[in-house]
C-alpha cells in the first residue's frame, strides 16, 4: 500500500524520544521534512547523532513547555509554516496524588495542557490559513487505564485528548483533521524502563503476549498521518494489543 | 494597502459570496450568516493580510455585553466605557452600537476596518 501526503512538513514534539527519532526517520523516507523539537542540550545531541545519515533533511527547533516563552520562537523558526503536527511531548509526573508537591501539580498541569493547547493553537490558525492541516497526538493506554500514581498523567493525556478532538470537530470542514494513538507498553523510553522494573509481570495483562516495538508503532502513525486516514477524525484509538479491553 | 478591498476579498473568499454587495456598513453576522468558524477564518485572514495580531474578543466585539454589564454594576457612563474598552471604535460608533443592539450582533465590516487600522497605527 502506498501513502500519499497532502503536505510536507511535519512538527514533531517531543522530537528527541525513541519513538520520534523512528518516525523521522520513515518520514524523510516518504519525502517529508520533519522539525523535531528538543528541550535540553543531550535531546539535541541525541536526535543529531540518531538521525546523522539524513542531514539537511530535517530541522531541530527547541520547545520547552515549563514556559510559554518558547512558543512564538518556535513558530517562528519554522517561518509559520506546517502542514503535520506529531505530539509525543509529555513532562514525567509519577506520584500518587496525595503524595504530590502542590506546586508540582500547578507546573505540571501548566505544562502539559495549557502550554500545549496555547501551541496547539498556533498551529491551527496555521492550518485553518493554508485550508489543510494534520494533527496526532500519541497518548497512552493509561489515559483509560492507569497505574497508581499515574493520576497526573493520566489527567494531562485525557485533557489533551480533549483538545485535539475538539481541533478535529471544530476545524475538519477546513481541512484540518486531529486523531489521538493510545498505544499500550511499548519497548521504547518510559514504557522500556516501567517493563524492566516490572520484570516483564506487566506483559501478563496484554493479550497480544508482548510490548510494542517502537518501529510498528511509527509506522501506524505514519499511516495515521496519510491522506487516506483522514477518517479518523477527532477520535481515539488503541494500539495496546488488547490490554485495556479485559479484565 | 486598501484595507476595505483586503476584507472584502476575505469574505467573499471565506463566506463564498460576491465581494462587491460588501460595504462598510455590512453587518458581518446579521446580513452576511458569518458563523463563529467563519470568524476564526477572518481572524487568520486578517492576521495573514495585514501581518498585525489580532484579538478576537476585540475585534469581533465579542464581550460587548460583559462590558456593559461591568459598567452598569460600576455605575459607569456604558458609552464612555466602552470606548476605553474599544480604543478603535469612534465615539460615533460606540453611540450606533448601544441604540441598535436590539437587532442582534452589532458588527460591521467599518469595525473590522477600524480594527486594522488602528492596530496598523499601532506598529
Amino acid at each position: 500500500m502506498r501513502l500519499e501526503f497532502f503536505g510536507r512538513r511535519v512538527l514533531i514534539l517531543g522530537g528527541s524520544c525513541d519513538l520520534a527519532m523512528a518516525l523521522a526517520e520513515l518520514l524523510i523516507r516518504e519525502g517529508l521534512q520533519p522539525i523535531l523539537t528538543w528541550r535540553s542540550d543531550a535531546g539535541r545531541e541525541r536526535l543529531c547523532t540518531r538521525l546523522e545519515a539524513f542531514t539537511g533533511k530535517y530541522e531541530t527547533v527547541h520547545l520547552d513547555l515549563s514556559g510559554r516563552t518558547s512558543l512564538q520562537s518556535l513558530f517562528s523558526q519554522m517561518q509559520h509554516d506546517l502542514d503535520y503536527v506529531v505530539d509525543f511531548a509529555q513532562g514525567d509526573m509519577e506520584c500518587l496524588i496525595g503524595s504530590a508537591d502542590p506546586d508540582e501539580i500547578h507546573r505540571y498541569v501548566s505544562a502539559n495542557v495549557s502550554t500545549r493547547a496555547e501551541l496547539l493553537r498556533m498551529a491551527a490558525r496555521i492550518m485553518v490559513g493554508k485550508k489543510r492541516g494534520r494533527m496526532l497526538f500519541v497518548s497512552s493506554s493509561a489515559a483509560s487505564r492507569p497505574n497508581p500514581g499515574q493520576g497526573f498523567y493520566a489527567a494531562a493525556k485525557l485533557a489533551s485528548e480533549a483538545i485535539y478532538r475538539n481541533l478535529g470537530l471544530e476545524l475538519a470542514g477546513r481541512g484540518v483533521t486531529t486523531v489521538t494513538l493510545r498505544p499500550g507498553y511499548i519497548e521504547a523510553g518510559r514504557g522500556r524502563t516501567y517493563l524492566e522494573s516490572k520484570g516483564r509481570e506487566a506483559l501478563k495483562a496484554v493479550p497480544l503476549g508482548r510490548a510494542l516495538t517502537c518501529k510498528e508503532v511509527a509506522e501506524a502513525v505514519l499511516f495515521f498521518l496519510s491522506d487516506g486516514a483522514c477518517a479518523f477524525n477527532a477520535t481515539e484509538i488503541s494500539m495496546d494489543g488488547g490490554l485495556t479491553v479485559g479484565k | 494597502m486598501d484595507t476595505l478591498f483586503e476584507i472584502r476579498a476575505s469574505l467573499g473568499e471565506i463566506l463564498d459570496i460576491e465581494a462587491g454587495e460588501i460595504t462598510p456598513d455590512t453587518y458581518v453576522v446579521r446580513d452576511l450568516g458569518a458563523e463563529s468558524i467563519d470568524l476564526l477564518e477572518l481572524s487568520v485572514a486578517i492576521n495573514s493580510r495585514f501581518k498585525v495580531e489580532v484579538n478576537e474578543d476585540e475585534v469581533f466585539l465579542r464581550t460587548l455585553r460583559v462590558f456593559l454589564n461591568e459598567a452598569r454594576e460600576d455605575e459607569q457612563d456604558p458609552l464612555a466605557y466602552l470606548q476605553r474598552k474599544y480604543p478603535f471604535l469612534g465615539e460615533g460608533r460606540v453611540g450606533e452600537i448601544l441604540v441598535d443592539m436590539e437587532g442582534g450582533p452589532v458588527l460591521k465590516v467599518k469595525d473590522l476596518m477600524a480594527y486594522v487600522s488602528w492596530r496598523l497605527g499601532d506598529n
